[in-house]
């Protein structure tokens, strides 16, 4: 009996090796042709569904899936010393287009391409000193979306007293959103009470998927008359978009247009500062795809979002001046003072 | 010696090596078995993806050495909880002693010439690069170590606590004091490690380093103290009995204090060799999870040093491998957690396995941990 | 009563709270600075009571729980799940939708505690392995079915997050009505109405934080003064005496720990279903294990660990407001304005709770031991 079911166990084992030595790998081979246009994207070490910047970055992707009919496919590390081997996973399967994200992964992307010559490779967040020929950083100026909705948190606030919810300050995207916030709230005027709160009480890790914690702050801030409030940073974020939209404030999303990734929240969304990830990421793929790639760093751009629901709440003059100080940003007359990197 | 006295000895040596190898074995095929229906249930191709896990961990050199990549800090982690366990201790404070360990090699590592304004040599920097991990460590596993021998607070809590502390203390330096300042970094990581204190590479072209070397060497100093040395003899009494142990003219109190802080010099050491052999610097991410993932590894190595490398080389496997299982299938990495605590469960519950597959129970039970009141 | 604990434990709030206090006073009348941090503190510590009472229950029956954590991150997500469901799939409304959700959430408590219980009491696996094992099966079970039932194209929702039914409602326990009212008597000075406003934010919970206040009395009195409970802690205490005078060791300790599951199941629909209408992989953070040392912290009694729970809260309370204050911060002070000095707080005082310095903390002597006859 016993020796039965040892035999039978044995049996699978040995199954299923054979299985694994057999396996074809279909998917490797056909990038390798030049006919098949291959588009991978590697994570840093969070989730392809953050509802934040991998998965904006993976939706650029699947655009040129549809509209470039790539074959598309991602990876998602685990851990920072799997970088060198995920990149070199789609480089050694002969993919045309890397999509790295986060500049964690700048280091092991400009190895990859001195590496892998015949693929293109493009870094979301990742600001290049010297760029291979092949190899592009996407950049966004985060600041001046924080500094637009900022300005336009000062001009909407009743009470004037002004709140900001962000991850952490240590990742300097993240801190250019709340840095150009609050510069864009001095702007309108100084002397109006900002509380900005950054979450770096828990591990690194732990700041950006908090969104109880996001919810909590953004609930303290309501208790002492904040009447708008800017969350930033993933899920902490959304956390605290949702809770302040409950408590009836103003809430202003991130990253996109948030009217559409949090509907929980869309009564009371005012805007959003976007960065506009996806359609950066699907220009340089496209441009790589025809060879007009420019190598070195490139600027996708950031703005503010539709009001949507409360367009009708924000007056007319209030509109003009988000406009008026858009261009300003835009041609230089205005700027936002905030250095790339917290000091 | 007679013959037939020599056939009983091979033979009571091979049934202690069954009993060793065939509880945790089926276990894992068991879990392999359950997982694959857990992504068969699920919509996924359970063939495809443990072909691509096995491709991924074994189908190549590059492949095996990423294995070994992974099995380095494995081995170490993985021996810290083992060598707790035998002293009675269970030490969950892997993941903080990992981190300081590797922050203050890094620091010894970038910060020793530019104190001393010249590179010293490079055995004496690596030395000190790895002693200085080691050392951290070792008070960080030390103190919930005596906390627990002189004031009875449970080292679980304790060490929990201290994770905390230490991963909070980490970030505190990586963003501040520690960090990279060179202009163009952003992200809270320190400078590169200078050359004297890295760890060679085996091979050229491959990342897998002499670290994997040491650590095979540290599992057989583990084996060597814990039964070749009195210091061995000592824990492993007090882990097996505090009250015989006390009465048999054993400081309990020193044992524990210092069955602890090797722990943590274990764990600390895995952390070291990361920064010294792979990383040339430590950066402020997302953590692993090595420390559960070591307790699963002591667990199913059954707490003895050659268990625990194999154990380690299964799981770095599986956490190497999965990479190419998504590539291949888009199944996510997650399902690697399910077979890894599928495992843990029937390594645990071993009733379970040996009701599935009819084997007697042979042999003692070995107790491991005991309750908050110790 | 363990004054002296209670006493240690009101100290340290007062001191966390006096801090805000000496930093904010001068842009906010304290009343309000004290409100909205007593606010901030009962929300903070929901999860910690709830996790802790699983705690409770667990271990004053002879079982140790460390698998609190893995039971809560499993019921958020499974509760999560259930009211999705039932208002996507089944087109029920919110509300009921949601208190499916809750419910399912105490169940999928109550069944990884009944793993937990199968473990350690009938297969006498080491219990802190135990925990460990649901711990792991948690993250991977809810990090994959997240994954493969939400992002993947082919999945029941065609790659799309679907509408969450939202959140429970908040309830209004009239207090601030009150004071007002009493202000009115009065005479009604503006000071009055202050208190009342701050005050009153104090007593605007959710439901779950507000059950989470009334399950730690109903707990302590069933543990303290019921047979049920003197049941509970002769098996914990001495199994071997419980046994002969006729209590059945192995039937108590599986009921109460599945109790004790049904509590950390309704901590997890803190996370999802009155937090926040959303699940992230890992989202409980770890507070599964600080509701342990909160339990441990309050020498495993329910008021105890409330109280506990409430330094958690209150030091999280801290951490936020310092940042709100801090202009009013003088530079030379900075250091400790930087959360990851504050942060360290809670954790600390845990490590000198546990020394006995303050209190003897004792554990129920059979904590851990698994029961043979």
């Amino acid at each position: 009996m016993k020796k039965q079911y040892t035999l039978f166990a044995i049996l699978l084992v040995v199954s299923m090796l054979l299985a694994a030595c057999g396996a074809p790998a279909e998917k490797a081979a056909d990038c390798k042709s030049e006919e098949v246009f291959c588009v991978g994207l590697v994570t840093d070490v969070g989730k392809i569904d953050d509802k934040s910047f991998n998965q904006s970055a993976w939706e650029g992707v699947k655009l040129a899936e549809k509209d470039l009919a790539a074959t598309v496919q991602y990876i998602e590390t685990t851990d920072a010393k799997d970088y060198d081997k995920n990149i070199a996973t789609f480089g050694d399967a002969g993919y045309d287009v890397v999509v790295t994200v986060g500049f964690a992964l700048g280091e092991a992307t400009s190895k990859a391409a001195a590496a892998y010559p015949e693929t293109s490779f493009i870094g979301v967040d990742q600001f290049l000193e010297a760029a291979a020929p092949n190899q592009a950083g996407l950049n966004f100026p985060e600041d001046q979306a924080g500094f637009l909705v900022g300005a336009l948190a000062a001009q909407m606030s009743a009470s004037k007293k002004i709140g900001g919810v962000f991850a952490t300050d240590a990742v300097p995207p993240v801190w250019r959103f709340g840095e150009g916030y609050r510069a864009g709230i001095a702007y309108i005027d100084p002397a109006l009470e900002v509380n900005i709160v950054y979450h770096n009480d828990v591990g690194f890790d732990k700041t950006f998927v908090d969104p109880e914690w996001g919810a909590t702050t953004a609930n303290s801030m309501v208790d002492k008359g904040v009447d708008v409030i800017f969350a930033g940073g993933g899920k902490t974020g959304n956390g605290a978009v949702i809770a302040a939209a409950q408590k009836g404030i103003y809430a202003i999303g991130v990253d996109t247009d948030q009217y559409y990734t949090i509907p929980e929240a869309q009564k009371m969304l005012l805007s959003s500062a976007m960065k506009l990830i996806t359609p950066g990421v699907f220009d340089l793929v496209k441009a790589a795809k025809e060879g007009t790639m420019t190598s070195g760093n490139n600027f996708g751009s950031a703005g503010y979002a539709p009001f949507h629901d409360l367009d009708s709440k924000v007056p007319a003059e209030v509109k003009a001046k988000m406009e008026e100080i858009a261009k300003g940003l835009l041609d230089g007359s205005i700027k936002t003072n905030v250095a790339p990197v917290k000091p | 010696m007679s013959n037939s006295e020599n056939n009983e000895r091979w033979k009571s040596a091979l049934k202690a090596v069954k009993d060793a190898i065939l509880v945790p074995t089926l276990a894992i095929i068991t879990a392999v078995i359950v997982g694959g229906l857990v992504i068969a249930v699920v919509g996924g191709d359970p063939f495809a993806a443990y072909a691509g896990l096995f491709q991924g961990a074994f189908g190549s050199v590059k492949a095996i050495s990423e294995t070994g990549v992974w099995a380095t800090p494995y081995i170490f982690a993985g021996l810290a909880v083992a060598l707790a366990f035998k002293g009675g201790l269970f030490n969950i404070g892997g993941e903080g002693q990992l981190a300081l360990g590797a922050t203050t090699s890094a620091l010894v590592g970038y910060g020793l010439p530019l104190w001393l304004g010249y590179e010293p040599p490079m055995y004496i920097h690596l030395t000190l690069a790895l002693g200085a991990g080691a050392l951290v460590g070792f008070i960080w596993g030390a103190i919930p170590g005596a906390l627990k021998a002189y004031t009875g607070a449970h080292e679980v809590i304790n060490t929990i606590m201290m994770n905390y502390i230490a991963l909070n203390v980490v970030s505190f330096l990586m963003n501040g004091p520690m960090k990279d300042h060179n202009p163009l970094n952003v992200i809270a990581r320190t400078p590169l490690i200078a050359e004297g204190a890295r760890i060679a590479p085996i091979f050229s072209g491959l990342r897998i380093h002499w670290g994997f070397g040491l650590a095979l060497l540290a599992a057989f100093i583990v084996w060597w103290l814990l039964w070749k040395t009195t210091l061995g003899f000592e824990i492993r009494t007090v882990g097996a009995n505090p009250d015989a142990a006390k009465y048999a003219g054993i400081n309990v109190k020193k044992i524990m204090t210092l069955t602890m802080g090797l722990s943590g010099m274990l764990a600390g050491l895995a952390g070291s060799i990361e920064v010294t052999g792979l990383n040339y610097r430590h950066e402020l991410g997302f953590s692993s999870g090595y420390g559960f993932d070591a307790i699963a590894i002591a667990l199913l190595g059954k707490n003895h040093p050659v268990g625990v490398v194999l154990a380690a080389i299964l799981f770095a496997a599986m956490r190497n491998g999965a990479t190419r299982m998504q590539f291949l299938t888009q199944i996510p990495v997650d399902i690697i957690s399910v077979i890894q605590a599928l495992i843990l469960l029937f390594v645990a519950a071993d009733s379970i396995v040996r009701y599935i597959y009819r084997i007697k129970q042979s042999g003692e039970k070995v107790v491991l941990t005991r309750g908050w009141g110790g | 009563m363990d004054w002296k604990r209670f006493s240690f434990i009101a100290f340290i709030i007062a001191i966390l709270f006096g801090t805000v206090v000496l930093v904010g006073y001068t842009s906010e009348p304290w009343i309000l600075i004290v409100g909205s941090m007593m606010a901030t503190t009962i929300a903070v510590a929901t999860p910690l009571t709830l996790g802790a009472l699983s705690g409770v229950f667990c271990e004053r029956s002879g079982v140790v729980n460390i698998g609190i954590e893995g039971m809560m991150l499993a019921s958020a997500f499974f509760g999560w799940l259930g009211s999705i469901y039932m208002n996507t799939i089944f087109g029920f409304g919110a509300m009921p939708s949601l208190l499916v959700g809750v419910l399912i959430a105490i169940l999928t408590g109550g069944l990884f505690a009944l793993l937990h219980a199968a473990l350690s009491i009938t297969y006498k696996v080491d219990q802190i392995i135990g925990g460990t094992v649901i711990n792991i099966l948690a993250v991977g079970i809810t990090g994959f079915l997240n994954r493969q039932l939400f992002f993947d194209k082919n999945s029941i929702f065609q790659g799309n997050v679907p509408h969450a039914p939202g959140v429970l409602p908040v309830i209004v326990i009239p207090v601030k009505q009150g004071i007002e009212w009493i202000c009115s008597l009065t005479g009604g000075t503006e000071g009055c109405y202050v208190t009342a406003n701050a005050f009153g934010k104090v007593f605007e919970q959710k439901p779950i934080a507000i059950f989470a206040v009334i399950f730690v009395f109903v707990a302590n009195y069933v543990i303290f003064n019921t047979r049920w409970g003197l049941r509970m802690r002769a098996v914990g205490e001495h199994p071997k005496a419980a046994d002969t005078v006729g209590i059945n060791v192995i039937r108590t300790r599986y009921l109460n720990v599945v109790i004790g599951g049904f509590f950390a199941g309704l901590a997890g629909a803190y996370f999802t279903l009155e937090s926040v209408p959303s699940f992230e992989p890992l989202m409980t953070n770890g507070r599964g294990f600080i509701s342990l040392a909160a339990m441990i912290f309050g020498n495993w009694t329910p008021i105890g660990a409330w109280a506990a729970s409430l330094v958690f809260g209150a030091s999280q309370a801290l951490q936020i407001n310092l940042q709100f204050f801090r202009t009013s911060i003088p530079p030379e002070w900075s250091f400790f304005q930087n959360s990851y000095a504050v942060g360290q707080i809670p954790y600390i005082l845990t490590m000198i709770i546990l020394t006995g310095i303050i209190g003897k903390t004792s554990a129920p002597a059979a904590d851990g031991q698994p029961y043979e006859k």
